[in-house]
């Protein structure tokens, strides 16, 4: 995807901003950056390049935060794929319509201190009122015709509306993070019957799918070797522990099962969810066979809520028992609570700088209060909002936003292999840690097609279905 | 050049902001000068007055270069002409024979008539009964699209104008021919060697036509209610675009020799059988949406539009061109008003290689070869082909190859009205359509309109904002294909 940079004199940094403006004025400004770019490269060699794009993506963004992360990740993607981005700040709650646009096209910094002139356009609106029901009508006349357009949907894409339906018609993939979903449960569905009735053309990702490839391949090199295959036909059992309490932090370990039922051709047979987040279900294999998964709810320093922490895969074939066990290893400690940033007790408690004592102890005590809050901070919003734990997030804007997914993903794992009666294979392997752009781009470059992934989301939800 | 209906939107918008930019560019004749005539009652200076003003609101150029618009202007005249009153083009002609002696333009004469085409008839009359039609020099008339309502219409209009005008001095104006990118069709075609070898239904899976428009029907309700899209844009513009995609090549660049093929072509095209049309064609009508962010109305909610009106704003059709070289290829046509975005362009698809060497896995992300002419905006080209991931093992991606005019050429393109005025005073009629192509285009479109008028198919609504309604999707998904998003 990678483009050469022309070393042509570059226009400099370009910027336009508008309030109350339209998507043709915004068009307007967009045709004039080009036109001065072109222009600008004309020293190089009397023959201007077209600004180049390999993709456009559109990032939706429903708050503050989501934003600037989209402008960060994006931008760290367009410094080596020249892009434009659209970031859409939907504010359709606001009844009041009007959109404020601007448009950035910055110069990259290189090395020996010339600037590099940059292939990349940042647009971003923030659109309040019933225009931003209509993603599709308000970006289709930005984007670029004849290369992949992606959306990327920080949060909680609609599943179901109208205006998820008319936002993917022009889009050639979807990504979401369903680590981040408000409802996951509800969501996960919803993503599964987005992808089963998805215009033909349309990739759909998920980051979390791609944070599970570590485990995906462990799970899939212990069965690479020729002589392994036929423990593919004797697998009895699996298990899975995973953090956290309630059904919408089981969605990565269904897509997990999802993903080894459907390439294997199991056939769901029953489900049960209980009590402490355990869940039982029976695959048919074979035609004949029965296995049996489970997944159970395990605090393990380290986790956040949602994550694997555990597989183990139990079989025999051919005479011979085997056990594959692949753990997180123990790396870190309890969670950290958040930076909540300087606190406000200063500015609401002013003391006129006489009693330093009696600010600490006040400081001290708001911390332990934070502290304390956060710790009790899902209890507090199921009893008030009546879901299950691991159903809900607490709505938007909080506080307290709990991540389900690290900053850092980086991990140590840990894989046991007993066959027959051999002395147990230890091995130790470290995955480095992968930002949510470098994630994006490894998606994007193959068009977020993935039928392995769409077949998994089928095969994960219809289990989450029977549960 | 004699304008009629000089004060009217054409004039002010197009015609005399080309004339300008051509007065700018060197390109007129020694001695030109423009004579407005129209209904209202005003003088030289008020005319001017309207002139310079229009000029400056709409010309390509900017800003207005004062001394070219003031030595323009002194060659602009006014004349009052009541259509229907022959002394009034009685009193047209006085002022031309004093304008040939006083600038010595040898009694050269274009009649340009920016008017309504049921004017048309009233004026080529009253030309020949004033004998403006005749004398030294050359005689030209200019009319606007639509040349007609239907074949029938068309034939008498023809029959009218050639009574008064040899063939030869009728300059039928589809501007569409005179875009930069319209004519490119013909030297992206005919100037290659590369791709003419595949252009044909051996190597080609399927063309489609769009022409989209984002704007509604702005002020000309009671014109778009009687005529539709069917006769705005597809009678015309889209078929014009199928001639030039599909035509043989010329012997020459020369009028006779292009629209010779043309009309070949437009000849060739299968008419939709009674049967057929139900199927191969959609009409829709957009009803309130979003466009480029802002809320629109409906199109029976616009101004002069009947309540209950089936006029379509979309259409949708495929034919197939019966002839050696296209045989079996489906031309898909499409055009409509209040699309998301402006856009025309013509797609040639190809077909897909025969054999998928590198496994159906690897290339489930190639998309066929393609070949986009963006006629507007973006001029340019686009090839569409497939490359490999960088990455390990073997997995394929399209790619895209692009030419823009925007920058490759160091100029502006100019206007299309530039070209095509300058065209009809140097006597080229290369870019302007013949009677015999107005009439097959006709002979196409009449069918299609008759069985519409019985309400087959049933007119479908869209929001505006979409690319039309559903069906129109459904028209290539029977044949295994999609529309191309401009």
């Amino acid at each position: 995807m990678a483009q050469t940079l022309s070393s042509a004199p570059s226009p400099g940094p370009l910027e336009w901003k508008g309030e109350g403006v339209t998507i043709a004025q915004v068009l307007d400004a967009l045709t004039d950056f080009r036109n001065k770019f072109a222009q600008a490269q004309v020293p190089d060699d009397d023959h201007p390049h077209p600004r180049n794009t390999v993709m456009t993506l559109i990032a939706v963004a429903a708050t503050e935060a989501e934003e600037k992360r989209a402008i960060s990740e994006s931008t760290a993607i367009a410094m080596h794929h020249p892009s434009l981005v659209i970031v859409v700040r939907d504010q359709a709650e606001v009844k009041e319509g009007r959109i404020d646009a601007s448009i950035a096209a910055p110069v990259l910094p290189a090395e020996g201190g010339t600037d590099l002139p940059s292939h990349y356009e940042l647009v971003t609106l923030h659109v309040r009122g019933a225009a931003a029901s209509h993603l599709g009508a308000l970006v289709d006349p930005l984007l670029v015709s004849g290369v992949p357009t992606n959306i990327w949907w920080l949060g909680t894409p609609p599943f179901g509306t109208h205006e998820l339906r008319d936002a993917l018609q022009v889009a050639d993939a979807l990504v979401v993070d369903s680590a981040r979903f408000a409802r996951p449960y509800h969501s996960f569905l919803g993503l599964a019957d987005t992808i089963a009735h998805a215009h033909k053309r349309l990739g759909m990702a998920d980051l979390q799918w791609a944070r599970l490839d570590p485990w995906r391949e462990s799970i899939a090199q212990f069965f690479a070797p020729v002589a392994r295959r036929p423990y593919l036909s004797g697998i009895s059992e699996i298990g899975i522990d995973y953090a956290g309490a309630g059904r919408g932090n089981r969605i990565p370990s269904a897509t997990l099962i999802g993903w080894i039922s459907s390439a294997l051709g199991w056939k769901l047979q029953r489900a049960v969810g209980g009590a402490g987040g355990v869940v039982s279900a029976q695959f048919e294999a074979d035609r004949w066979r029965i296995v049996d998964v489970a997944f159970r709810s395990v605090a393990k320093p380290g986790l956040v809520e949602g994550e694997v922490g555990t597989v183990r895969i139990v079989g025999t074939a051919g005479g011979t028992t085997f056990r594959l066990s692949i753990a997180r290893a123990p790396e870190r400690t309890r969670r950290q609570a958040p930076d909540l940033g300087p606190a406000p007790f200063q500015h609401q408690h002013a003391t006129g700088g006489e009693d330093d004592a009696g600010m600490e102890i006040a400081q001290r005590k708001a911390a332990q209060h934070r502290e304390m809050a956060f710790q009790n901070r899902d209890s507090l919003h199921h009893t008030a909002t009546g879901d299950p734990p691991g159903e809900s997030l607490p709505p938007r804007p909080t506080v307290f936003v709990r991540e389900r997914r690290r900053a850092d993903n980086s991990m140590v794992l840990l894989t046991l292999i007993d066959i027959g009666g051999a002395d147990t294979l230890r091995h130790v392997q470290r995955i480095e840690s992968d930002d949510d752009a470098s994630l994006l781009v490894e998606l994007l470059a193959l068009g977020a097609h993935d039928p392995v992934f769409a077949r998994s989301l089928a095969a994960g939800a219809e289990l989450m279905r029977a549960l | 050049m004699v304008i009629f209906g000089a004060t009217g939107d054409l004039s002010g918008r197009k015609l005399l902001p080309a004339l300008y930019n051509l007065a700018k560019q060197r390109l007129l004749p020694a001695g030109f000068a423009v004579v407005g005539a129209a209904i209202d009652d005003l003088t030289d200076d008020a005319f001017r007055k309207r002139a310079s003003a229009k000029i400056s609101e709409f010309s390509r150029t900017q800003p207005v270069d004062e001394a070219v618009l003031q030595s323009f202007l002194d060659a602009v005249f006014y004349v009052k002409v009541d259509f229907s009153k022959l002394d009034d083009f009685k009193s047209l002609g006085r002022k031309l024979d004093d304008l040939d002696h006083a600038r010595h333009v040898g009694g050269n004469r274009v009649f340009y008539c920016a008017t309504p085409p049921t004017t048309y008839e009233t004026i080529t009359e009253q030309l020949r009964a004033s004998g403006l039609n005749s004398g030294d020099g050359y005689h030209r008339i200019v009319v606007e699209k639509p040349f007609g309502t239907d074949l029938k219409s068309a034939r008498e209009l023809n029959k009218i104008v050639q009574r008064v005008f040899h063939e030869d001095s009728v300059f039928r104006i589809d501007h569409y021919l005179g875009k930069e990118t319209v004519q490119n069709i013909m030297a992206f075609r005919f100037a290659n060697t590369i791709f003419e070898p595949v252009w044909n239904c051996h190597f080609i899976d399927s063309v489609q036509i769009t022409a989209a428009e984002e704007i509604g029907i702005e002020n000309r309700g009671a014109y778009y209610d009687k005529a539709g899209t069917l006769r705005d844009i597809v009678q015309n513009h889209a078929l014009q675009l199928l001639a030039l995609t599909a035509m043989e090549p010329p012997v020459e660049f020369e009028a006779g020799a292009v629209r010779d093929e043309k009309v070949k072509v437009l000849k060739a095209v299968r008419p939709l059988a009674d049967d057929e049309i139900a199927k191969a064609t959609v009409r829709g009508q957009y009803t309130s949406g979003y466009v480029l962010g802002e809320h629109v109305h409906g199109y029976r909610e616009e101004p002069d539009v009947a309540k209950g009106s089936l006029t379509e704003t979309f259409v949708a059709l495929r034919v197939f061109v019966d002839n050696w070289r296209w045989a079996g290829v489906p031309f898909y046509i499409r055009a409509g008003k209040r699309m998301p975005k402006r856009a025309t362009e013509i797609r040639i698809q190809f077909n897909r290689p025969p054999h998928l060497t590198f496994g159906r896995s690897a290339a489930q992300e190639l998309d066929p070869n393609a070949i986009t002419l963006r006629i507007q905006p973006e001029e340019g080209i686009s090839l569409k082909f497939g490359a490999k991931v960088p990455a390990a093992g073997i997995r394929l991606r399209s790619v895209a190859m692009d030419f823009l005019y925007a920058s490759s050429f160091l100029v502006e393109a100019p206007e299309a009205y530039e070209r095509l005025l300058l065209d009809c005073m140097i006597g080229d009629p290369t870019l302007f359509t013949r009677a015999d192509e107005v009439e097959a285009a006709w002979t196409l479109v009449d069918p299609v309109e008759a069985a519409w008028r019985d309400g087959r198919p049933s007119l479908q609504m869209y929001a505006a904002g979409t690319w039309g309604p559903l069906v129109a999707a459904k028209l290539l998904e029977a044949d295994g294909r999609e529309w191309h998003r401009p």
